[in-house]
């Protein structure tokens, strides 16, 4: 087994590139974030502009723990309301009787002598 | 004409070559030992998968292509095909078997980046879009990537195989995948085999670190609600992450551009019936063929040796660390946050990917400490995040070790 492939590459090597590495990430990301920050920034103003003038602004805030628990009952009562089971009846839609020879009636009866 | 001799004679000699041809003969070759617990180590993990349901979709499929691929004889999967990096075309076709010419999607990075398709139009960014600073969340969870490349160049891997070992940590699969096929594709196996196993562990491996490093108090910290995100918003994010992060890092361009175009195809409604393709048909056809693959290169060869051990211990070590600098960020950021916009600490976990497994973590370990405490849309931005950081974590070791 040979695990230690010689690259050239010592501790100091290693050390700036993890170290680089991580910066980058946080760079990437904090830019990131600025940049969906002023976004949210731009399009929260763009829905408070579009606002009918006077309406009551809308705060959002952590709902009440019964108006959660309201919420999660209505949810079980609804699905339980859903249709999981089959009714069990079997309704008959249509019949439909081929015809054969075999099964005709005017087949299975004497005819009657035609006078004509 | 053949007398009764030479006729005993050749009939005995066929049975011997038959025998000799079965793979039971392979079994008493030098390494049939190491084939013999590879197939026991591929049992087990399809027992893990089937009875305990550890990420079975690709757990299962990686045990099956590792019972497969060490199975004497059946010449499925050959490493030398692949050797020194690189495909050997000039023999390949002369010489592959099936799942050498299913392993090429591996090989050429195609199959990580259609599961990036789907995982993108499965996800919902609304969370992250409407609270960007889970970017920071998901940005300090891979501290623990870079710190276990360090771990694993200690131990006397490569900078390539520690690249690869430390983005276990990412807790990404085809990340992970993708990154080692790039820079250590003999360590394929091993890495994938610990990446989903530790992602399937999420619920065991996080839970002590995050009650060890935050208080009560800090874990009933009820999180103000996330404000509404407009369709607009949804459309345009994906398409500037795109772009910003392909021309910062041209290097984890493949990744990001498959995530953000399946959120993109889910996002702007017009496309569903793609939307639905890649998350269902496309990314249960692309997790068949990478799982088996992917388990076709856990060869007793590659995988019956210490550096295995190695993998083990720094991947679980990777994971820990990636969990701990979360959570430690997000208590870092409540000292310079006002009343009634503090973090609750325990979302900080959930920057280690893992979609959705570590924001559910963070939810069950909230609603422990407090029962009327909801977090999983909180948890939900930085587990998102944690997707976009270590795509970036990939692409920044790509551009260094490739």
């Amino acid at each position: 087994m040979n695990m230690l492939i010689v690259t050239g590459w010592g501790w100091s090597e290693m050390l700036w590139v993890a170290l680089i590495s991580i910066c980058l990430v946080f760079f990437v990301l904090v830019l990131l974030v600025f940049i969906m920050k002023l976004f949210g920034f731009v399009f929260t103003r763009r829905a408070a502009a579009a606002a009918p003038a006077g309406a009551p602004a809308v705060v959002q805030g952590q709902l009440h723990e019964e108006e959660i628990a309201a919420i999660a009952t209505a949810l079980k009562l609804y699905r339980g309301a859903l249709h999981d089971r089959e009714s069990e009846v079997l309704t008959i839609m249509n019949i439909k009787r081929a015809y054969s020879p075999w099964n005709s009636k005017i087949h299975s009866l004497t005819q009657l002598p035609d006078k004509k | 004409m053949y007398t009764l001799t030479s006729s005993s004679d050749f009939v005995s000699d066929s049975l011997l070559k038959f025998v000799e041809s079965t793979g039971i003969a392979g079994f008493f070759t030098s390494m049939g030992w190491g084939s013999v617990a590879m197939i026991c180590v591929a049992f087990f993990l399809l027992y893990l998968a089937i009875r305990h349901k550890f990420e079975p979709l690709l757990l299962f499929t990686i045990a099956f292509g590792m019972l497969l691929t060490n199975l004497p004889g059946a010449n499925l999967y050959h490493t030398e095909l692949f050797a020194d990096g690189h495909v050997h075309w000039d023999i390949f076709v002369a010489n592959a078997g099936l799942l050498d010419y299913l392993y090429l999607g591996v090989k050429l990075g195609i199959y990580p980046c259609l599961i990036f398709v789907g995982v993108g139009a499965m996800t919902d960014f609304g969370p992250l879009i409407a609270n960007p600073k889970s970017f920071l969340l998901g940005a300090a969870a891979q501290i623990g990537i870079f710190v276990t490349f360090l771990g694993a160049f200690a131990l006397g891997f490569s900078p390539a195989q520690a690249g690869s070992i430390g983005i276990i940590g990412g807790a990404d699969g085809p990340t992970a995948i993708y990154l080692t096929s790039m820079l250590a594709p003999e360590l394929l196996g091993p890495i994938a085999v610990a990446a989903y196993s530790y992602m399937a562990l999420v619920p065991v491996i996080q839970p002590p670190i995050m009650r060890a490093l935050t208080t009560q108090k800090e874990r009933a910290i009820k999180m103000r609600m996330l404000r509404p995100v407009s369709k607009l918003e949804r459309i345009l994010f994906p398409i500037i992450i795109a772009v910003i992060i392909s021309l910062l890092l041209p290097s984890a361009a493949p990744l990001i551009g498959c995530l953000m175009l399946g959120n993109l195809m889910k996002e702007c409604g017009v496309v569903d019936r793609l939307s639905k393709t890649v998350q269902n048909e496309l990314m249960n056809i692309v997790v068949i063929f990478l799982g088996l693959t992917v388990g076709a290169t856990a060869t007793a060869e590659a995988f019956l040796n210490f550096r295995t051990l190695g993998i083990l211990v720094l991947g679980v070590l990777a994971f820990a660390m990636g969990t701990a600098s979360g959570v430690l960020l997000a208590k870092l950021m409540n000292l310079f946050s006002k009343e009634g916009n503090k973090i609750n600490p325990l979302i900080g976990s959930a920057g280690v990917s893992a979609v959705p497994m570590a924001a559910r973590v963070s939810q069950t370990e909230g609603v422990k400490a407090d029962p009327s405490n909801y977090l999983l849309m909180h948890a939900m931005g930085p587990n998102v995040a944690g997707v976009v950081g270590s795509a970036v974590a990939a692409g920044i070791l790509l551009s260094f070790l490739g």
